[in-house]
């Protein structure tokens, strides 16, 4: 960006905060808002910025970051507690489910529809706020939007010799992976020894063609493996019983699928969780990863990431077993308000949620580099922020291309049972996917098999989000 | 007692009064809670869940339940581990300690950093040391030309590794104490041992070990309370994981009451742990008094 | 069984030296007893014997072979310890079986070697019994047994009667006796106890600061003690002491203090210089209440009368001079009184004053 545009922008910058600060005089004056949230992106680059938020609104924001394992049960208990300390919560998408039917989130819908321009409301991805509802309502605003794609060492796929070294094995070129085999196929083509070379170079340690997460730690391998097991077809329940329904053949696929790559894993593959996996992308030691977009953006960082300074990063979207893109599943990092606090906090709430998820905050984030897993049209779409993050392309196809991912009520015995036998699986612990699948199924089940099927039906049933309802 | 006249008892009631209300508010009334607890269908994320009254149901869950009859296995496991080492070292760095020699005064001190320091502490600084790829441990096997071990990453080695984590932290303890009690024994009988010729090895095997012997089942028995307890280095170093390979009783708790929310069944299972607790202290009370009655 | 001698043997903790070259030769089946008060060096004489402890300087023989180097077990000797030293785990029976277990003996002789030990000490009907359920006279004859399970050549015992009862220790002090004439055992006997030294030993030997201040047979040391040191210590009630001078008189050599004058029989006033400072040394027993035509009576006054039934010892005052006389109860005087006493001529000692040496 020229230094003719930023000066533009920070003269409108000022412009605006004058501007407000003349014609009202800071709305939430004395507020104090605390809100539980994460240390990962979607909050990091805002915690830095508040400041900002305080001086033209006078609300005081104090964030508390805490490590994602550990999160949901400070929020569980701030939930079910009659005197709230937290205004704003951080929250999971796959949370929405259980929270909502607490009732400990309040609805968003009546806010956005008010600030439905402000907010730029159409310029949200619409599965964002789908992935956003709980029974029709809006219980969190999207913070960052994410998808599971694939990220790849860009220099290495370029380089001559290995093209035609990988040719002459697969018999085809060597490209981003549109299926399954193919994926497979890399992760073994680049899986090499200390002392073998790569990309000509002589390697001084071992290099890896491939990092997933197989670690049981809250879940962690279920992030990995529910992915991929839509990408296989897929998905999580029997729409007739509404119990689980992962025991058929997608998913016995998609589990054998990530157990044959674990030879191409790094050693430690079963302490692989979200941080540590995508650590061997940018550190450059693995030829190919697939995770969760909102880490994805550290890939392009040289202060967050070694990659970019000794290779570079390409990105694409999940393969399917057929090479024909599936739907495949969103989440959503957002910001919610606890349903138990005042009108006026919940206010000053909204409007810090307004001004963290905005436009304006967003391009600016992006702009300097410290660029978040975006969910708006506008900026995934801008031809030179798509130049500077090529990963925003895959962003902006595979988001409308998408199916919101777990949302039950039920999700944490989902995620636990399922991360528990598919370590063990993966251990080599249990036989088969199939006894490993069965298991965790059974687990889950005899937990919903309680409950009235009506019921069961309404916690799979998606309802379409009202705010979006003309 | 016999001569306390009613007046004084009164008093005495009165000087009690703090003490019995703290030990009422912080063990006896969450007790009393947890037990009510594990009566009911209590799920603290899902208040929506009606939080009835269900009988013995959670107990015959968690006794029939294959995860809490595992990690009992893998607590009991572990136990065994760690304590037959904490006690094999304990007992020779004791013996070792004990020798007038230079230095061993703060050989002794040195020794007993590791247990001043928090178990969670301890459990992040074996994170370092058996980190897989940054790791000390494989760094210096490497040196040797060992391959690196997945400590903490393998079903293999995991338990192995908080076992090695565990006894490194507890073994000063049972010097410790092994140690203040060879230092309380009288020296004549060793003299006496000498005159006679008796080997070292019988001397420390009938002269030591059964003078050491109410010290040890002491030692014995706090060190198997807190290892069947053992969490902190475990949920730093592995979660349960990998697969449930290191899910002990207490990680069995903890998922159960805080990542499925099953606060009933957690509390069942604490009643079932606690249950398991006082039958080990019965035991060993009843093997105190048989020791102390054969004096 | 066997002879001990000790060559010049020293011994120090650091700089510290608390035996100083002790000579002492002790024959084949003799009884023993080291005499002194504590800190003399008795005990550490005893534990160099036993090798509890380094020698620092000479040689000590068993049975003729230089044993300095050799380990404890390998001298052939067995000790009993002051508080008896016993493994309060194991039964008498235990005990004993562990002080046998080195030699490596069948059952049955380990059976038999116990079952006439226990015969002799009367501990058969103890031998189930743990420490804690035995008195202390017992206890100490488990000790002892247990030592002599092993036939050993030496006994060497440190102080075994001290935390007896006064009448057990008569009692057990007749035992050893008793057991010594039967076994003819070699002895060594560390005690602070003159009696149990003067009716035990055939040799006493007594220390002070780490010397040894005479070795002699019981009569000998009463009788004949070579230094002052010796003559107050063995002796009770302790043996008086008076300043004197020597002076020539017309009939002999005369002793004179401000208290009292006293002619010397012939063959001690011989050994004396006039002016000489000497110290007289007569035990209580050898003064006695004068009776009419005793020559040299010396009048004093009665200070304090202690009735013993038998006997009654009187303190009598001369001026500034104290002493002690021990005499027949019947002719006991009365308080206040003045009396007069002679002092058997057999019975004077005389030491010089700046030495201490007997004369």
């Amino acid at each position: 960006m020229g230094i003719w545009k930023k000066s533009v922008l920070a003269a409108g910058f000022v412009a605006l905060m004058c501007g407000s600060a003349l014609s009202q005089d800071k709305p939430f004056e004395g507020v104090q808002l605390k809100m539980l949230g994460i240390g990962d992106t979607s909050v990091t680059r805002l915690a830095k910025i508040t400041s900002e938020f305080e001086e033209q609104t006078g609300a005081k924001v104090q964030i508390d970051m805490l490590p994602y394992p550990g999160l949901i049960d400070k929020i569980i208990i701030e939930a079910s507690s009659d005197k709230p300390t937290y205004q704003l919560l951080w929250v999971d998408s796959p949370w929405v489910g259980m929270l909502g039917e607490a009732g400990a989130l309040q609805d968003l819908t009546e806010y956005a529809k008010r600030d439905a321009a402000e907010i730029g409301l159409d310029d949200i991805i619409p599965v964002q706020l789908q992935e956003n509802s709980w029974q029709g309502q809006l219980l969190a605003f999207p913070a960052s939007g994410m998808i599971w794609h694939v990220n790849y060492r860009q220099d290495l796929f370029d380089d001559a010799g290995e093209k035609e070294a990988f040719k002459a094995k697969y018999s085809y070129d060597l490209a981003p992976p549109a299926t399954w085999q193919q994926f497979h196929d890399i992760a073994e083509f680049f899986t090499r020894k200390k002392g073998d070379k790569l990309a000509g170079k002589v390697l001084e340690q071992d290099f890896y063609g491939n990092a997933e997460s197989y670690s049981r730690v809250q879940g962690a391998i279920t992030h990995d493996y529910f992915p991929i097991m839509r990408g296989f077809g897929g998905d999580y329940w029997d729409p007739a019983t509404g119990l689980c329904a992962m025991t058929g053949e997608p998913h016995v696929k998609a589990a054998e699928f990530m157990k044959s790559l674990v030879p191409f894993n790094p050693p430690d593959y079963l302490g692989l969780m979200w941080d540590i996996q995508s650590g061997y992308m940018e550190r450059g030691e693995t030829a190919l990863s697939g995770y969760w977009s909102v880490r994805t953006v550290r890939l392009t960082n040289p202060e967050e990431a070694k990659l970019p300074t000794l290779g570079k990063a390409g990105f694409s979207g999940g393969p399917t077993e057929d090479g024909k893109p599936q739907p495949t599943y969103t989440g959503s990092l957002s910001f919610a308000i606890n349903a138990k606090v005042s009108d006026q906090e919940k206010e000053a709430a909204w409007a810090f949620i307004k001004w963290g998820t905005g436009e304006k905050i967003m391009r600016r984030l992006a702009d300097e580099g410290w660029g978040i897993s975006q969910f708006r049209k506008s900026i995934l779409a801008d031809p030179a922020l798509q130049e500077k993050y090529p990963y925003y392309k895959v962003l902006l196809d595979t988001q409308t291309n998408a199916r919101r991912r777990i949302f039950h009520p039920f999700y944490a015995d989902v995620e636990e049972n399922f991360g528990v036998e598919l370590s063990k699986y993966m251990a080599g612990e249990t036989a088969t996917a199939q006894e490993a699948l069965g298991n965790a199924c059974t687990a889950v089940n005899s937990r919903l098999s309680m409950f009235p099927l009506e019921q069961r039906l309404r916690w799979i049933n998606d309802a379409p989000v009202t705010v979006l309802q003309k | 007692m016999g001569y306390v006249n009613r007046r004084n008892r009164t008093i005495a009631g009165v000087f009690l009064l703090p003490t019995a209300a703290v030990l009422f508010l912080t063990t006896i009334y969450p007790m009393l809670y947890a037990l009510y607890l594990s009566f009911r269908n209590y799920d603290l994320a899902k208040p929506f869940i009606p939080r009835i009254f269900v009988g013995l149901a959670n107990f015959q869950e968690v006794l029939t339940s294959g995860p809490f009859l595992h990690s009992m296995l893998i607590t009991f496991k572990l136990m065994g581990v760690t304590l037959f080492f904490q006690f094999v070292i304990g007992v020779g760095l004791a013996l070792l300690v004990t020798q007038r020699l230079p230095g061993m005064a703060a050989i002794r001190t040195l020794l007993l950093i590791p247990m001043m320091i928090s178990p969670v502490i301890v459990g992040l600084v074996w994170l370092f040391i058996y980190f897989p790829e940054l790791g000390y441990f494989n760094y210096f096997i490497g040196l040797i030309g060992i391959n690196p071990i997945p400590w903490i990453t393998s079903t293999q080695w995991a338990l192995t590794a908080i076992a090695i984590a565990d006894i490194w932290q507890w073994t000063p303890f049972v010097m410790m104490g092994t140690a203040a009690a060879l230092q309380s024994l009288s020296p004549e009988p060793y003299e006496a041992a000498r005159i006679d010729g008796n080997s070292n090895i019988d001397v420390f095997l009938h002269v030591t070990l059964p003078q050491l012997k109410p010290v040890l089942i002491s030692l014995l028995f706090l060190r198997a309370i807190d290892a069947f307890k053992i969490y902190d280095i475990i949920f730093v170093l592995t979660k349960g994981g990998p697969g449930d390979a290191t899910e002990t009783i207490a990680l069995y708790i903890y998922r159960q009451s805080f990542t499925f929310w099953r606060m009933g069944v957690g509390a069942a299972a604490s009643f079932v742990s606690l249950i398991i607790i006082s039958v080990l202290i019965t035991l060993f009370f009843k093997s105190m008094q048989k020791s102390a009655a054969a004096r | 069984m066997a002879s001990v001698s000790l060559t010049n043997v020293v011994k120090a903790f650091g700089a510290f030296k608390v035996v100083h070259g002790v000579d002492l030769d002790i024959a084949d089946g003799e009884f023993v007893v080291l005499l002194g008060p504590s800190g003399c060096g008795k005990t550490t004489t005893l534990r160099m014997v036993a090798g509890l402890e380094d020698v620092n300087g000479g040689e000590i023989r068993i049975a003729g072979e230089v044993i300095n180097d050799r380990a404890p077990k390998d001298r052939k000797i067995a000790m009993v310890f002051q508080n008896y030293a016993l493994y309060p785990h194991m039964t008498v029976r235990q005990n004993m079986e562990f002080a046998l277990k080195p030699q490596r003996l069948s059952k049955a002789e380990v059976d038999a070697k116990i079952a006439g030990v226990a015969a002799m000490l009367g501990l058969d009907v103890l031998l189930h019994r743990k420490p804690a359920q035995l008195s202390g006279g017992q206890r100490q004859r488990v000790a002892m047994g247990r030592a002599m399970v092993r036939t050993p050549e030496v006994f060497l015992f440190d102080e075994p009667l001290s935390n007896l009862d006064a009448k057990l220790r008569t009692q057990v002090r007749m035992e050893i006796a008793k057991l010594h004439k039967q076994l003819g055992t070699t002895v060594i006997y560390v005690t602070h106890d003159q009696v149990e030294a003067m009716t035990l030993a055939d040799k006493i030997v007594i220390m002070k600061d780490g010397h040894i201040e005479q070795i002699g047979s019981p009569e000998e040391v009463f009788a004949r003690p070579k230094n002052l040191f010796v003559a107050t210590f063995i002796g009770s009630p302790s043996m008086n002491l008076f300043r004197m001078t020597a002076e020539r008189g017309d009939t002999g050599t005369v002793l004179s203090s401000p208290a009292f004058s006293l002619l010397l029989p012939v063959e001690l006033g011989a050994k004396l210089k006039p002016g000489q400072a000497v110290t007289l040394g007569v035990r209580p027993s050898d003064v006695r209440l004068a009776q009419a035509g005793d020559a040299d009576a010396i009048e004093a006054r009665v200070e304090v009368v202690e009735y013993l039934g038998v006997e009654a010892l009187v303190d009598l005052r001369i001026g500034t001079q104290e002493f002690i006389a021990q005499i027949p109860a019947s002719e006991r005087p009365a308080l206040d009184q003045a009396v007069k006493v002679v002092f058997n001529p057999a019975g004077l000692h005389l030491f010089d004053s700046e030495s201490g040496q007997a004369l």
